[in-house]
């Protein structure tokens, strides 16, 4: 430990720290340090021994806590063994039986045994680094000889008459040779040497080790210490080696050998092999289900229950995040399965037999764990439970009111008596438009359930509703009428109330989404409520109206404030294409142009076709839309325009929605049968097409999501209960997979037969939803629009939007070649969107992903709530098709299946690369155009409902 | 006092403390048997232990990545493979257990041999004996004396053993033996030299009462190991034999490949834990109820999963299905197996003749059912013996006694000699001469009442007449009343309340209808526990 002072000069051997004389032993250095130093440096001695044992004594307090630790938990932890259906017959909890350790003495032999060992090892290290320190080079001859005989003294050579290995005697032709580690004498013939690189590596290494490696030595005297602290302050000397040829060192067998197992204890030190890596993986995937799992089961439970402290989309996420991590068990099991297979040496068959094994009990875990996860309600079994379990709360609040509302009721007869009157025509030419209302916003019912606690008004709306309902299924039409009034004088409070918040959430929203997209998912959820609460104001709005004729002036007024917030609204829940759908319209149309110009690849080519194309797109818009006309022209004129005029227009493509929309019921005999904005789409000359290499700055899907709040709410039903189901099938594959695989590895071949056969059966299931979803799109392209974008906070919030987008693609535009990733994600997303439908699961934050990530994230989280699937919107049915068929292709549909993988080299030009890439060409080629036609029109087909909403009769 | 659990527990407490990661557990022959009885491989695959190599295995992989757990008996030879193993290690940590007591010099041989430092650990577990049921522990050992002393190494063997279960079950124990044998003795003695060498090690929290190793011999009662059993337990090990929990199925005619070995464990199959001790009729029951409930959930196979619901429902339902389907194929083809060797060989009217010689001294009727069998060309040679070695047993001092004619039927039949030989075999093991007590004709007056009350009320079943003679042991010693000159104490040192914990272990083999015996007594006698345990567990073949 001298060295300590004076990192110069080395020194080996057991030191006293006081004295720095060399000891030849640990023992001798104890006496000495006894005898010489016991009277002076007190002080010295004394800290060391009080802090010497001050680390025993806590190292024996821990020792022993530990100790009685592990009996204490150990004997509770066996008690809970199962008698597996033996009778335990009154045998009281058994502890565990005798032990006995052997380990302190094993130790203490050992320890004699090691302490020679590694002294001898250190010597030589130490030894080695002395002589590879110096300049071998440039030193001369006798020099290294007279620094080499310094570190270790020579063995006489007269001593040794004969070779002590191989017993040849010295003669002048036979000479003798000195181990330059040990100074004993060898002939030619038993010289070995050691070269520099291996020996600086194992004087590096030590010094490695010893910086990390605290306290190599179970046994507690202090030689370990003090030996190992002196090569680590030998090794603080770093060495400058010259890598020469001739730069050996001479040495024994024996020295030879010691420093030879030495590095083979390094080099297995260093060494990883891939299926520890893997196993460790696995290790935290498994620790990860054991916490999420429960917690899930929890919840599962609970909703089961038809409780509603958990929400069902947060269990679906869980559901959804811990069934990845189930995958990611199955695939890294699968990858340490397959490890080494196609090595040319094959591996022993005990690693086989190793990975085999690991595989069998991940297959097991995942069995036995997975098949615990208990299935969630659908959302509609979901609102049933719920709706069972409010029932009972509801009634007690109706007896309640009843009295209240039998006085109210007199009061308001009298007064309301012309009313009534109107409201019961309009009540009965409706028909049983309200009941398939209510199915159809049955999903809502759960939205308004969350968001009850936040407006009083809401919930007297909410209850009122449902004494309406239950007054019509009493067939009390009297009751009703009062009723009614009632909801509609609070609606028309609420709706004030309502379209001021929802002006201020907007705005602030747009404010905040552009701060804040990396806290994606927490605004998602807070956009869905808002969306919910609009939906709500809208969907009260419109009932009003359709329950009143008589408030058409105020209706008048409130359609064209109220639905460009929830235009504004649906714009900002992830559909900033829509802004740049709307732009073109507007009197400043080049900064929504922009940004397509900035992306459009050879921009010579591009920009000449763009303004053309836009422009004549924009007159054949107006004339076809008499709305959008309107729009862009007179802004204010609308406001007197009765909404009504509009929906002509929207009608006829909206026939789902028509059950949504007292609207478009309305109107229906005035439907126009085709749809122009269809035709026009297609077929549309298409310049952006030719240019598919350019990266389509927005997520195809985007041009989708300029949508009609109504529509998508009124989807949200179906479309929160088909991703299950198709999640569900999904998941019911897999699960029939690992049966298989389980059992062919049994080798029970009927039971393969009979899964296979099941499995089958699965995916031609799971093939006809997606299939089904597929061709309707056409013939579903639904109007968007109906909502004339007229009003004033409008450009406010086109600009925002537009300032959003362009922050997107600026983003992307920081990527240097974003085609590549373009592809990969996009199939990548329908799959999550289309099965999963959670934002978690995106792709990491790859920079030109980012933005897609953001709009992808937030669509799901629109589509949550706003009827989801917006994704798929964008594709026509080929391209849908064909992911389908893709995305069955694959065995996993997991995001780290290879498709996504793909890494698509930077220029991707028109043609293909190979079939894989089809798919995502042709993608491209549809984003393109899909691109272009939200650039020009205004409304793009909306077949978001379709992938997802047409199965869910199946 | 339950030796599955306190095997078990070493196992778990063993890979607890070698700490998370991969590892792979180095036994030799014996602890693997020991460890199989216990634990499952999927059960303990779970632990991360996922390779299982014999110590003696040449052919083993260096694997650096994996922890090594050594659960060894300290023999010799392990030990020397042992060393071996840590001069070179094929693993990057050792947690070494020896499941007995280990010398000194062979842990200083080992810590001399662990040069790279890899061992962690070294412990004794006392884990040295097969746990077959919670209260039944089998050495298995066979033919453990030579005539009527102990082969040296066995009885080494058996005292470890025995040792090892006290001190698993944290029991120092007063020790009673049966006099009439000396192997007894020689056991006895020998557990207690343990004891008192090994005092630090039995030093154990004082019980009031302290507990009682009663040793037996086998040849006190030669008749149990003799007769056909009834319960599932004992009939499957009699008719086809249980081996570590396995049974080998091969031999049934038209038997399946994954059915060929199968594995009979109370730990983890619940239609076996609850049938074991259940007569064969009862069996029979159940396992139509197991098959019923079992139709009842299978899915139709022919049935289209029409629905969602459907599928959803079979794959959640599979896991159960498919455990469900392996328990009902097992016990089916076991129990069908069963019922077609009753059938064949006649065992029903066996049996009746069996319990007849066993529990009744009607000689005339026997001697005549016992000449009708022997004409039975169904009955086979095994049981005809069988039937002969019984007569013998019990009528060996009978006035009219005719063995020489019934030996003359035996050959006359084409039993061979093997057999043959065995009757003298067994009358010269377990004959009168041997017997302390005497095993057929009731002793005392209470007895005789007994016999008496219960020939009035008629037999409840034929087949299940005879109680081992152990029962009357045990119930004896339960109550105080074992007699000390039968079965004297050693040492100086006597019980004076009646016994709480008691384990007995009968030299030559246990049977399990012993341990239905014992099974019943540890249900019935509340505040008694009894372990039985025996050299081997018998079957009339062994």
């Amino acid at each position: 430990m001298a060295s300590l002072d004076d990192p110069g000069e080395v020194r080996e051997g057991f030191l006293c720290p006081l004295c720095l004389k060399d000891l030849q032993s640990f023992y001798q250095l104890q006496t000495h340090y006894e005898e010489e130093h016991s009277g002076e440096d007190h002080d010295v001695k004394g800290q060391i021994k009080s802090l010497v044992q001050k680390a025993k004594k806590a190292k024996n307090r821990l020792l022993k806590r530990e100790g009685d630790d592990r009996a204490e938990s150990g004997a509770q932890g066996y008690e809970s063994f199962s008698y597996g259906g033996v009778d335990p017959y009154m045998w009281e909890p058994q502890e565990l039986g005798a032990v006995r350790s052997h380990l302190s003495d094993f130790k203490k032999h050992r320890a004699a045994r090691i302490d020679h060992y590694v002294v001898e090892v250190n010597k030589l290290i130490i030894r080695l680094e002395k002589l590879t320190a110096f300049d071998r080079t440039n030193a001369e001859s006798a020099k290294i000889r007279a620094i080499e005989k310094s570190v270790v003294p020579w063995v006489n050579d007269q001593d040794v008459p004969f070779c002590p290995d191989c017993g040849n005697k010295f003669s002048i032709r036979n000479r003798r040779h000195h181990c330059r580690l040990c100074g004993s004498i060898m002939c030619k013939k038993c010289m070995e040497l050691i070269s520099l690189p291996l020996a600086n590596k194992l004087t590096s290494a030590s010094k490695d080790s010893l910086s990390s490696h605290t306290s190599p030595s179970q046994s507690p005297n202090s030689v370990h210490g003090s030996r190992r602290g002196s090569i680590s302050s030998v090794s603080s000397v770093s060495s400058v080696l010259d890598e020469k040829d001739d730069d050996r060192i001479r040495c024994c067998t024996h020295c030879k050998g010691t420093l030879l197992k030495r590095e083979q204890q390094i080099d297995e030190k260093e060494h990883i092999p891939d299926i520890v890596k893997l196993y460790e993986k696995l290790q935290l995937c498994m620790e990860k289900v054991d916490q999420k799992a429960p917690e899930y089961i929890r919840m599962a439970a609970s909703l089961n229950a038809g409780e509603t402290t958990y929400r069902l989309e947060h269990a679906n996420d869980l559901r959804v995040e811990v069934q990845k991590v189930y995958e990611l068990i199955d695939a890294l099991s699968k990858k340490i399965l397959t490890l080494g297979l196609n090595q040319d040496p094959p591996p022993h068959p005990n690693t086989l037999r190793l990975q085999r094994m690991i595989r069998y009990s991940a297959t097991l875990f995942v069995q036995e764990k997975l098949l615990g996860l208990m299935s969630l309600p659908t959302q509609e079994q979901f609102e049933e439970l719920k709706k069972r379990k409010e029932e009972m709360e509801r009634k007690k609040m109706l007896e309640k009111q009843a009295s209240l509302e039998s006085q109210r009721r007199l009061e308001e007869r009298r007064s309301d008596l012309p009313s009534r009157a109107n409201g019961e025509v309009v009540y009965l030419r409706r028909g049983s438009a309200p009941l398939r209302k209510a199915e159809g916003w049955l999903p809502l019912s759960g939205g308004q359930g969350q968001s009850e606690d936040l407006d009083p008004l809401l919930q007297q709306i909410h209850n009122i509703t449902s004494f309406i309902k239950q007054a019509k299924a009493a067939g009390r039409t009297d009751e009703v009428r009062t009723l009614q009034e009632n909801l509609r004088q609070l609606q028309d409070e609420y709706d004030q109330q309502q379209t001021e918040k929802a002006i201020e959430l907007s705005r602030k929203q747009a404010e905040e989404e552009d701060l804040q997209r990396e806290q994606l998912q927490m605004l998602c959820e807070r956009e869905w409520e808002r969306e919910r609460e609009q939906f709500q104001a809208a969907s009260l709005h419109t009932r009003t109206r359709s329950l009143d004729f008589r408030e058409i002036r105020p209706f008048q007024l409130e359609p064209s404030t109220e639905p460009c917030t929830h235009l504004a609204h649906a714009l900002d829940l992830g559909s900033s294409p829509v802004q740049s759908s709307a732009t073109p319209k507007t009197p400043s149309p080049s900064s929504a142009l922009e940004p397509v110009r900035v992306w459009s690849g050879p921009p010579a080519l591009g920009q000449e076709f763009l303004p053309p194309s836009t422009m004549s797109q924009q007159r054949e818009v107006p004339s076809l839309n008499p709305f959008e006309e309107e729009d862009s022209a007179s802004p204010t004129a609308e406001g007197s325009t009765s909404p009504r005029a509009a929906e002509p227009s929207c009608g006829p493509p909206s026939r789902i929605l028509k059950e949504y929309n007292p609207f478009e019921e309305e109107e229906e005999e005035v439907a126009v049968a085709g749809n122009p904005f269809t035709n026009s789409n297609s077929p549309a000359p298409n310049p952006f097409s030719e240019e598919d290499e350019r990266p389509v700055p927005g997520n195809p899907f985007e041009e989708a999501t300029c949508t009609n709040p109504f529509e998508v709410d009124s989807d949200s039903g179906p479309e929160g209960e088909e991703p299950i189901e198709e999640e569900l099938l999904l998941q019911q594959i897999d699960n029939i997979k690992a049966y298989i695989f389980d059992a062919k590895q049994c080798g029970r071949l009927d039971e393969v037969e009979v899964l296979t056969e099941n499995l089958r059966e699965l995916k031609r299931t799971l093939a006809k939803q997606k299939g089904g979803s597929d061709w309707p799109l056409g013939r579903e392209l639904t109007s968007q629009d109906k909502w004339p974008p007229q009003n004033l906070e409008r450009d406010d919030y086109i600009e925002n939007e537009t300032f959003q987008e362009e922050g997107a693609l600026k983003r992307i535009g920081t990527c240097s070649h974003p085609q590549p990733r373009l592809k990969a994600p996009t199939a990548q997303d329908y799959k999550f969107q289309a099965t999963l439908r959670h934002p978690r699961w995106l792709p990491g934050g790859i920079s030109c992903e980012s933005a897609r990530e953001v709009e992808t994230a937030r669509r799901s989280c629109g589509g949550r709530s706003a009827g989801g699937g917006v994704c798929c919107s964008g594709h026509s049915s080929p391209l849908a098709s064909r992911l389908d068929q893709r995305s069955h292709a694959h065995e996993r549909p997991l995001p780290d299946s290879p498709h996504p993988a793909v890494p698509g080299p930077g220029g991707r030009g028109v043609q293909g690369h190979g079939e894989g890439h089809d798919g995502e060409l042709q993608h491209a080629r549809e984003a393109g155009r899909r691109r272009q036609e939200i650039c020009v029109f205004q409304h793009t087909s909306n077949p978001i409902q379709k992938p997802l909403g047409a199965d869910h009769d199946v | 006092m339950n030796v599955v659990l306190a095997v078990k527990q070493y196992i778990s407490k063993m890979i607890e403390d070698s700490g998370p990661g991969m590892k792979v557990l180095l036994m030799d022959k014996e602890t693997t048997g020991i460890v199989s009885m216990v634990y499952t491989q999927s059960e303990i695959l779970q632990k991360e232990v996922y390779l299982f190599e014999r110590i003696d295995s040449a052919n083993r992989e260096v694997m650096k990545h994996l922890k090594a757990i050594c659960f060894l008996r300290p023999t010799k030879e392990n030990v020397d493979y042992l060393i071996q193993e840590l001069r070179r290690p094929k693993y990057s940590i050792y947690f070494i257990y020896f499941s007995n007591v280990i010398s000194k010099s062979d842990v200083k041989s080992l810590a001399e041999a662990d040069e790279q430092e890899v061992v962690a650990e070294v412990q004794e577990f006392y884990g040295d004996y097969i746990a077959v049921n919670p209260h039944l522990f089998s050495l298995n050992i066979l033919g453990c004396c030579q005539g009527r002393n102990w082969d040296p190494a066995q009885l080494s063997r058996t005292t470890q053993g025995l040792t090892a279960l006290l001190l698993s079950l944290k029991k120092c124990p007063m020790i009673r033996y049966q006099l009439s044998s000396e192997a007894a003795k020689r056991l006895a003695e020998c557990v207690k030299q343990v004891i008192t060498k090994e005092y630090e090690l039995f030093e154990f929290r004082r019980t009031e009462v302290p507990p009682l190793l009663l040793i037996l011999d086998r040849c006190d009662d030669a008749i149990t190991p003799l007769l056909n059993q009834w319960t599932y337990q004992a009939m499957v090990h009699e008719l086809l034999g249980i081996n570590n929990n396995r049974i080998d199925l091969s031999r049934v005619p038209g038997i399946s490949k994954d059915l060929r070995e199968v594995v009979l464990s109370a730990e983890n199959d619940e239609f076996y834990a609850n049938n074991m001790y259940l007569n064969f009729a009862e069996i029979g029951s159940n396992i139509k109820n197991l098959m019923e409930d079992f139709q009842k959930k299978k899915p139709k196979e022919q049935q289209k999963l029409e629905s969602i619901a459907d599928m959803k429902a079979f794959v959640e339902n599979y896991p159960q299905f498919k455990k469900m389907s392996g328990t009902v194929s097992k016990h089916v083809t076991v129990v069908g197996e069963l019922s077609r060797l009753v059938g064949e060989r006649n065992l029903l009217e066996v049996s009746e003749v069996e319990q007849e010689l066993a529990c009744q001294n009607d000689h005339s009727s026997a001697l005549q059912n016992v000449k009708r069998l022997l004409q039975n060309p169904k009955v086979t040679e095994c049981d005809a013996a069988r039937l002969v070695m019984l007569y013998a047993l019990h009528y060996e001092r009978h006035s009219s006694n005719s063995l020489p004619g019934l030996m003359m039927d035996l050959r006359n039949k084409g039993v061979s000699e093997k057999y043959r030989k065995l009757v003298s075999a067994v009358v010269e093991y377990g004959g009168k001469r041997v017997r302390g007590s005497d095993l057929f004709s009731p002793k005392d007056a209470v007895a005789i009442t007994k016999q008496f009350l219960k020939g009035l009320k008629g037999i409840e079943n034929v087949y299940t007449q005879h109680q081992p003679f152990l029962h009357e042991t045990l119930d004896h010693l339960i109550k105080g009343k074992l007699k000390e000159n039968l079965y004297p104490y050693l040492g100086p040192s006597t019980l004076r309340d009646r016994p709480q914990d008691i384990i007995v272990f009968v030299i030559g083999g246990a049977t399990y209808e012993e341990a239905l015996t014992v099974y019943n007594l540890n249900r019935t006698t509340p505040g008694v526990r009894i372990v039985l345990g025996g050299t081997t567990v018998h079957n009339t073949k062994r």
